[in-house]
């Protein structure tokens, strides 16, 4: 019993020490920036303000940015899901010719770095005319290796009995697929959503280079531009409430989905 | 689920916002956003900052030319990887905020416009710019953009310390003559007041070690490159950074600060001399303004670089007006941008009060001007700031190297020799391989 209090006692002190960051950016965000480019021990004086939040929303096209976070993330989301799981189920079940040399080449995109394509990629939607699109924001993040690994093993897990049984009842392909497999795979499809998700909000290389107007920009890229030169000297204040407010969304998903999110890192390490 | 996943498209048909009955002007900048504070400010006489001054210029042109749509992109400084995207996808802006340093990496690459007769004829020739300016914007022979400023690394000043170190005459610091003075004077400084005498961000902080080794170098006569290459292994180069090296050996600098702490540092009163740029000037005489604080009650002054070797000089770089270059661009859309350059032309002044040094050298001889706080003393950077030849590409990374190699010879982790022997190899390397 001892050892148990001992342990919660360790971990709730872990607990505390990863929570101090994310409280002291909230609390210099509630700081005048003058006050902090002095001394960020202001923090401790009790005078707090928020006007650093205020300057915030002042600016009209946060909201924009917030929208195309929106649209950028649930699009390739929603395209990865698709492609992924049909993908998957095709190397799982399906027979063709070159099947396996055709997924070892998919299982290659892994080992592949985004920033070894990057310049060609630009290219590529420069030549069709795509830059400052939510199509071109959302289509490179559809080309997911890890999503159709996760599927395809997702679905191999499954007892082909199933399929062999509704193909007896006279099922075609896609009614196995659609009705019987896919609602069988949905703790993959959401350990594989909220991955794609988190990818999408967060990445800043693609939507910097590819989204130049500045109504294009994702939250990410549009918060970055609202910086002045000196903005850790001279705009701590501003620079913390944009961190918290870049990442208050996804701790509010996380609030909700936790038990789904766990459980996506933990299948995701295990499988 | 389904409804769902056609949202992004159904959002995806209603993004579109263009005015057909205007001349649409991209201009692409720097400078920070500050729409909540600025969005609606048109007078720009009662702006402040950099962010300030140039929302309020913008709003203004907005106002007096309805006919013309501006879009203003405002991109994370400098922005460098998102204009070389934009020209690689023949989406250039219209024009865009450029350091003086980085102009003839893109002049090289013929994706900058010569704007020569544009500027004569908008009434901003060449000829009215400071030397300095001029020589940001002058590439073989050509104007490649209107200047927005010079900027400087300049010796910011706690009068309130100097006084108690007796290093004030006349109400004016007493500054050196010679690296020698400067090793007296900063004992001194140390034995009265028991702080250093300078103060330096130079932990995380490269760029500061470079500025000063040039300035000195460039204070000795020495040529820091020769037909385009670096000439470091130089006596000149040696003293510069013997000067810095000996000022940590006698501890009369700040240690072990980043630029934030620096700055803090200064504000609270750490030393007597704090090396950084035109920018913090506004900053700094505010707090002298008031009557608490390590620079209260006018205990602030800021001056150039003393001139301890042969003549008075200080690198320095600038911003700019640039107009790359854009198959697509039309004459209107051409003409409105110099319109925009016009206008910015006309209203330089305001962007004076930056703390940045004006480009134009009528604004620096006017009263106006003088009867800001300091500029008397900064007058003569017009003539003594000097960039880096417009030979010399690549200058932002090797700013890093310099600065890196310099730092490891003033802290004494590399001998002085072979400092300069590495720094101008790698400079080189870079060089060579353009």
């Amino acid at each position: 019993m001892t050892r148990s209090r001992l342990a919660i006692a360790l971990v709730g002190l872990a607990a505390m020490l990863m929570l101090v960051p994310l409280l002291w950016v909230l609390a210099l965000s509630l700081k005048a920036n003058s006050e902090l480019m002095a001394d960020t021990a202001s923090v401790f004086n009790g005078r707090f303000t928020l006007d650093n939040y205020r300057n915030l929303f002042g600016n009209g096209a946060v909201f924009r940015w917030i929208s195309n976070s929106l649209i950028v993330s649930f699009g390739m989301t929603a395209g990865v899901l698709i492609l992924a799981s049909l993908a998957g189920y095709g190397f799982a079940r399906l027979e063709f010719r070159g099947r396996e040399m055709l997924f070892v080449i998919v299982l290659l995109g892994l080992a592949v770095p985004e920033q070894a394509v990057i310049i060609a990629r630009h290219q590529m939607f420069s030549w069709l005319g795509m830059h400052n699109s939510y199509p071109a924001l959302i289509l490179p993040g559809l080309s997911a290796p890890f999503g159709v690994f996760l599927m395809t093993q997702y679905f191999r897990a499954i007892p082909k009995d199933i399929d062999e049984a509704a193909l007896l009842d006279g099922a075609s392909r896609f009614t196995i697929f659609w009705r019987l497999l896919l609602p069988l795979t949905i703790p993959a499809q959401a350990t594989l959503g909220i991955f794609t998700f988190l990818h999408a909000w967060n990445d800043y290389w693609w939507p910097l280079i590819s989204a130049t107007n500045k109504e294009m920009f994702t939250l990410t890229v549009g918060i970055a531009s609202t910086q002045m030169n000196f903005a850790q000297t001279e705009g701590l204040g501003f620079l913390m409430a944009q961190a918290v407010f870049a990442g208050a969304p996804m701790l509010i998903v996380y609030l909700f989905f936790q038990k789904y999110i766990v459980q996506a890192v933990a299948g995701a390490a295990g499988r | 689920m389904r409804a769902l996943w056609l949202l992004p498209l159904a959002l995806l048909a209603g993004c579109s916002d263009a005015k057909p009955d205007k001349t649409r002007l991209v201009i692409q900048r720097f400078f920070g956003a500050c729409e909540a504070e600025y969005g609606r400010v048109a007078d720009i006489a009662g702006a402040e900052g950099e962010c300030g001054i140039m929302t309020a210029m913008i709003n203004r042109f907005e106002a007096e030319n309805p006919d013309i749509d501006l879009v203003e992109n405002i991109v994370f400084w400098p922005g460098y990887d998102q204009l070389t995207a934009q020209l690689a996808a023949n989406d250039a802006p219209d024009l865009v905020t450029m350091h003086g340093s980085v102009i003839p990496d893109y002049q090289a690459r013929n994706l900058l416009e010569p704007l020569d007769a544009d500027l004569a004829a908008i009434g901003a020739p060449p000829a009215r710019f400071t030397s300095a300016a001029r020589a940001a914007v002058t590439v073989d022979g050509h104007a490649w953009g209107l200047p927005i400023d010079t900027w400087a690394p300049l010796w910011h000043i706690n009068l309130n310390l100097f006084r108690k170190a007796g290093l004030v005459r006349g109400g004016k610091p007493i500054l050196p003559r010679s690296p020698e003075e400067l090793y007296a004077q900063a004992q001194q400084f140390r034995d009265r007041t028991g702080k250093p005498y300078l103060v330096q961000g130079a932990a995380n902080e490269y760029a500061g070690f470079t500025r000063n080794f040039y300035t000195f170098v460039m204070q000795q006569n020495g040529a820091l490159f020769r037909n385009g290459r670096a000439n470091f292994r130089t006596a000149e180069g040696r003293n510069a950074l013997q000067l810095f090296k000996t000022i940590y050996d006698r501890d009369f600098t700040t240690k072990n600060q980043d630029y934030s702490a620096a700055v803090a540092g200064f504000l609270n009163g750490d030393g007597g001399v704090f090396l950084v740029g035109t920018w913090m000037v506004g900053t700094f005489d505010a707090k002298s303004r008031e009557t608490s604080g390590a620079l209260a009650n006018g205990g602030y002054t800021v001056m150039p670089y003393p001139r301890l070797f042969q003549r008075a000089a200080t690198f320095a770089d600038g911003h700019n007006w640039v107009m790359p270059r854009n198959s697509r661009r039309t004459p209107e859309e051409r003409a409105a941008a110099m319109r925009f350059l016009k206008f910015f032309a006309g209203h330089a002044r305001h962007w004076a009060r930056t703390g940045h040094l004006p480009a134009f050298q009528a604004i620096i001889d006017s009263a106006e001007w003088r009867a800001l706080p300091h500029r008397d003393n900064l007058a003569i950077l017009a003539t003594t700031a000097q960039p880096l030849p417009k030979e010399v590409r690549r200058q932002f990374p090797l700013e890093t190297i310099v600065g890196t190699e310099a730092a490891s010879a003033i802290s004494g982790a590399k001998p002085i020799d072979r400092t300069l022997s590495n720094m101008e190899r790698r400079v080189n390397d870079v060089l060579d391989n353009l």
